[in-house]
């Protein structure tokens, strides 16, 4: 089959055996990651991607990505949020964006973020906010 | 390798090492390929220490201790921690995650984890705000 039929059995193997050392390596690295992650062993004070997306998605009012970022809702639920969005005065511009930290129980993490805003009649504002996240998505913004 | 074919020891060692060798590129490739958390777009402030402010009030809230924190705090920000707390009863831990400070003014940041009125475990942040040595508002 695909020519392997030519190719000497102990290559034939030892191709094999590359691959599937392979696929348990990249597959069990990506399981363990993510495992070790969920379940906050080793504390969870890393940032999290998913809280990190979500903060620059708020921040920049991609309602599309806050959406899919946040709790699963209904339509007319995300249908308000994208108003929200569009609704929130154009000329905040975001100066600082710093994660403070955050710790993971379980599959709960709590990640915190200190932002600085200005708008544009000069009106600067220093503002934390705090994200819980469940299983990797935002149900929580504090 | 069919069965019931005896394999050289060299043999099997060439198959132990190659499977081993794809198993360091398999996690070499996850290492490269993993994207872990994007580029932060907009600029950070620097960390500052605990500020000894919040950390007293960090341990009262540990220490389950009303009086000494109705001391520390005025009744608006007790009432903006309260909400800031909700639904923990029961604290069992609290933990200093990081500070920043600009123009004076200071976010302390913190991780309160204990029990809800069914008994729940749960983990809830909260950021004491501080203007110099004193707290002004919670979030």
């Amino acid at each position: 089959m695909f020519g392997l039929n030519l190719v000497p059995p102990l290559v034939r193997t030892a191709m094999m055996m590359l691959l599937l050392g392979g696929l348990v390596g990249y597959v069990g690295t990506a399981f363990t990651t993510t495992l070790v992650v969920d379940s906050g062993i080793l504390g969870g004070g890393g940032e999290s991607s998913e809280a990190h997306r979500y903060m620059i998605a708020l921040l920049q009012r991609e309602s599309d990505n806050l959406a899919r970022l946040g709790p699963s809702s209904d339509v007319v639920s995300r249908a308000l949020q994208q108003q929200n969005v569009s609704q929130q005065p154009q000329d905040v511009k975001p100066l600082t964006v710093t994660y403070l930290g955050g710790v993971s129980s379980g599959r709960i993490s709590v990640q915190i973020y200190a932002v600085e805003v200005q708008a544009s009649g000069g009106q600067y504002q220093f503002l934390p906010f705090s994200l819980t996240l469940i299983g990797g998505r935002v149900q929580r913004v504090e | 390798m069919s069965s019931g074919v005896p394999v050289s020891s060299t043999r099997a060692a060439l198959i132990l090492a190659t499977f081993l060798g794809g198993l360091v590129m398999g996690v070499a490739a996850y290492a490269l390929t993993d994207k872990g958390v994007d580029a932060n777009p907009y600029a950070s402030l620097p960390k500052i220490a605990e500020p000894a402010a919040a950390a007293e009030v960090a341990r009262d809230l540990l220490n389950d201790d009303p009086k000494a924190l109705s001391n520390q705090l005025d009744m608006t920000v007790l009432q903006q921690l309260q909400t800031a707390i909700d639904p923990l009863v029961d604290i069992r831990s609290i933990k200093f995650v990081g500070a920043v400070e600009k123009n004076g003014r200071v976010l302390a940041a913190y991780v309160a984890g204990g029990r809800i009125s069914d008994g729940t475990d749960i983990v809830r942040g909260f950021v004491l705000r501080l203007t110099g040595d004193q707290i002004v508002g919670v979030n």
